[in-house]
């Protein structure tokens, strides 16, 4: 046993040694891109699926090296490095990184190429890289017959490289590049049929809604360089005390690092609380520049308020979410790589990577948690009435989704961050499962005219079953379950100073999702895998996938159902008791939250670990969802074969399945009256004033000119001196009279 | 000794009748000869104010007068003779290809 301990304590690669090859994590995919992208087409498909794979698989391997060398502890030393922004002896523990060197500066602005992996960022990397090459793996045989292969496969990795460079960036503006980077990726692949218009038009909304999100995460990031700018010039020596860092320190680091580095923003939080005694808390207005007359605590609060419209735009929340059941227009397995395992869950990695910021301000974390419950609630309305199996699916994500910002509004990132991680596996399982049923029955989608495949299709049912029950949580021994409710215990729990009302909203409507979840994820398992065939199937018998399509949904079954031994709790806490594995493993990114919110008192944390009457009572729940559903299903509808639907059912049926008329309350809000100002606008000022009044008068004008003079040219050269003679005349007689006068 | 306006108001009646030949002539020829009726006004001009100031100058300036007036005029005359050549006519009236 201690061998064993030893063996996965001992990096393969020293930490230092390996350090500057963390760029070839990002490095390999992107090569991967090119090579795929360009020569493509002269490849052929066994090569391209080579070099796709393989560049992933590479990533893989790397990443579990950076990974492994984050928990390297040679000599009972943890891997540790110094802090730029604190004193010597404070130190980075679990964490790797490696700074490039500067990127750009402009005045005493300065971004560098810091790439930074620590237990948060690593997890997301094995999530990334893993079930990314499990996803490439199905790509090969579910792409297959598609001719446009070679731009799928450089699309997915380039997709891959960008959100790597996300979640291993150091600072948020290199986050933002990975960040637009997935957004591109994302409509390149959502549209990756483009030759269908509807596809097509998909891709575009995605794009132009993540642009809403993605613009307010600029400004956020604009007004955190001006606070970090006023941070420095106000606080004095004893607000640093606070943050066990000196001032001078500080300003060296921003000088070396630039003022956006997730480290330097750490250290800000820590010095900010009140009652540090120092110059500057949450409570004073900043003295100059733009911000000034603000008070630190109320642009904190904005800057967050707007990375949650920015996160809000790339997880699919309140009100940005309509683009992510529309993406399911794209290939299944971009559905289940980026619309669930990785790049809707980016909003949740940007506020576990600032949550020591985060619980500075308790009015955005209420905002958060309180978004995420209404978002999840209410995608997990209009999936119960959804009859599309990938776009049950779709607003499933959205519902996980909403769940991880309610664990990120609570303060209790551990957890949402692990439901990620489960999310990432099971419905990367679901999504990839209904691919396989697509695959096997001619692309039908509609799961009323499925049904009995379990027998047909045995692996794909298999899994299936095993990632429906990790998300509805319905036997108990599955992570989502476990995930899912760390979540709800801590957002029980914990209470936001003065906004304590929120906590008890909160858990629940999260109770309600947990049935709710129960219900429709039960729904559309019943409906596909048992009971008779349909007798609108498009084919008599459907067929079992290729193995290239198999193996990645029994490796993702398995990881959803292993994963959930992070939650029990296991290891010693340092004040006694135990605590789940996961938090104790997330501890050192997520050490200075906690301190900022003891200080701070802005949040009360509870650490407590769930009794198993928690457990027992979120098991009813769920177990209440599920069988309202097999009754339904199973019992109620069967019998009813035949006979009419009442009326109010059917309205509320229609309702839900027009998902509560949102896109269409859109359109009506905004996107009509934008339509129609565009429409005025082409009308009076480019038809009008541009094109007939400056461009065609202008052409006119010279016409008309030119006609004129046109007379005065008749290629008489007497004519031609004559006119030359007068002028030269009234030149003289002007020359004449000015001497005589 | 003749006074310079006598000189100066030759040289003004003998430029106007060069420039309304030039400019009422329809004669090619006849045209050529009005320019250099003009060209010898200026050069009237230039001399007898030469002779007024005692200063070199203006004899150089006459002098190249007549030197550009000669090379004009054997260009001038080519040109005649080919235009002639092409039209059978040397009427400056007929001659409107700068419209061109």
């Amino acid at each position: 046993m201690d061998g064993i301990v030893e063996f996965f304590r001992t990096a393969p690669i020293p930490p230092d040694v390996f350090a500057p090859s963390l760029g070839l994590i990002i490095l390999l995919p992107l090569l991967g891109a090119f090579v795929c992208g360009v020569f493509g087409k002269w490849l052929g498909r066994a090569n391209v699926h080579l070099v796709a794979c393989s560049a992933i698989a590479g990533a893989f391997v790397l990443s579990v090296l950076a990974f492994w060398a984050t928990s390297d502890a040679a000599g009972g030393r943890v891997v540790s490095m110094a802090n730029p922004f604190g004193l010597e002896r404070d130190v980075i523990r679990y964490a790797i990184a490696h700074d490039y060197g500067t990127w750009f500066a402009a005045g005493d602005f300065r971004v560098n190429f810091g790439l930074l992996v620590d237990h948060l960022s690593g997890i997301l990397l094995l999530i990334i890289t893993g079930v990314g090459f499990l996803i490439h793996l199905y790509s090969t045989s579910y792409m297959e017959h598609d001719d446009g292969y070679w731009r799928f496969f450089a699309y997915l990795n380039l997709f891959v490289a960008a959100m790597l460079t996300l979640v291993m960036a150091d600072n948020l503006v290199l986050l933002f590049v990975g960040w637009e980077g997935v957004g591109m990726a994302s409509y390149l692949l959502i549209g990756f049929w483009y030759t269908d218009s509807a596809k097509a038009w998909a891709g575009r909304k995605a794009f132009v809604t993540n642009r809403i999100g993605d613009f307010a995460f600029l400004i956020a990031t604009f007004l955190l360089i001006l606070t970090v700018g006023a941070f420095n010039r106000q606080a004095d020596a004893r607000d640093f005390n606070a943050a066990s860092s000196s001032r001078a320190r500080y300003a060296q680091g921003i000088e070396q690092k630039g003022p956006v580095t997730f480290k330097g923003l750490e250290k800000m939080a820590l010095a900010l609380p009140e009652g540090t005694g120092g110059a500057v808390s949450l409570a004073t207005p900043i003295e100059a520049g733009p911000l000034s007359g603000y008070t630190f605590g109320g642009v904190m609060t904005a800057i967050m308020l707007l990375f949650l419209l920015g996160a809000a735009g790339k997880s699919a929340q309140l009100p940005l979410y309509v683009w992510l059941p529309d993406a399911m227009a794209g290939p299944t397995p971009v559905s289940a790589l980026i619309h669930a395992a990785t790049m809707v869950t980016a909003g949740v990695y940007l506020f576990c990577r600032m949550s020591s910021l985060l619980v500075l301000s308790p009015t955005a974390m209420a905002t958060i948690a309180i978004v995420g419950a209404l978002t999840s609630l209410l995608a997990a309305l209009i999936a119960f009435a959804q009859d599309d199996i990938k776009k049950v699916l779709a607003y499933s994500t959205v519902s996980q989704l909403g769940i991880m910002f309610m664990g990120v509004g609570m303060g209790v990132f551990w957890a949402a961050e692990m439901h990620l991680m489960t999310h990432a596996f099971f419905k990367a399982c679901l999504f990839l499962g209904a691919g396989s049923v697509m695959h096997g029955n001619a692309d039908e989608t509609d799961i009323k005219k499925l049904g009995g495949l379990w027998k047909e299709m045995p692996w794909t049912h298999g899994t299936f079953l095993v990632a429906t029950l990790a998300i509805t949580g319905i036997f108990p021994i599955m992570s989502g379950f476990f995930s899912k409710d760390a979540i709800f215990h801590g957002v029980h729990h914990n209470h936001l100073h003065g906004l304590e009302w929120v906590s008890t909203f909160v858990y629940v409507m999260g109770l309600l999702i947990t049935a709710s979840t129960a219900f429709y994820m039960s729904r559309v398992y019943l409906l596909t895998f048992t009971g008779p065939r349909s007798k609108e199937a498009k084919v008599p018998h459907a067929h079992e996938s290729a193995w290239h399509m198999t193996l990645p949904l029994v490796v993702l079954a398995f990881l959803s159902f292993v994963t959930f031994a992070y939650a029990l709790p296991l290891m010693p806490r340092t004040g006694g008791g135990m605590q789940p594995v996961f938090e104790n493993f997330l501890s050192p990114v997520l050490r200075p939250a906690e301190a900022v919110a003891r200080a701070a008192e802005t949040v009360k944390l509870d650490t407590s670990t769930p009794a198993i009457t928690d457990y027992l009572f979120a098991w009813l729940v769920a177990l209440s969802g599920g069988a309202a559903a097999a009754f339904a299903y199973l019992k109620y509808f069967p019998s009813r074969a035949g006979q009419p639907v009442p009326a109010f059912a059917r309205a509320v049926r229609r309702t839900a399945q027009n998902k509560f008329y949102v896109d269409e309350l859109y359109e009506f809000i905004l996107i009509r009256p934008v339509k129609f100002v565009a429409f005025i606008l082409f009308r009076v000022v480019d038809a009008l004033v541009i094109d007939t009044v400056l461009v065609r008068g202008t052409a006119y004008v010279t016409e008309k000119v030119g006609l004129g003079l046109r007379r005065l040219q008749t290629g008489d050269a007497q004519a031609y001196a004559a006119i030359m003679a007068l002028a030269i005349l009234g030149g003289a007689v002007y020359a004449l009279l000015q001497v005589l006068s | 000794m003749v006074p310079i306006t006598y000189y100066l108001l030759l040289a003004a009646a003998l430029f106007c009748m060069g420039m309304f030949g030039v400019l009422v002539r329809t004669n090619a020829l006849v045209v050529f000869m009005c320019v250099e009726l003009m060209l010898n006004a200026v050069n009237l001009t230039f001399l007898a104010f030469a002779r007024m100031h005692g200063d070199g100058m203006g004899h150089v300036s006459a002098f190249f007068v007549i030197a550009v007036a000669a090379a004009e005029a054997a260009i001038g005359l080519a040109i005649v003779i080919a235009v002639f050549r092409s039209r059978g006519s040397v009427n400056v009236d007929d001659i409107r290809t700068m419209k061109h």
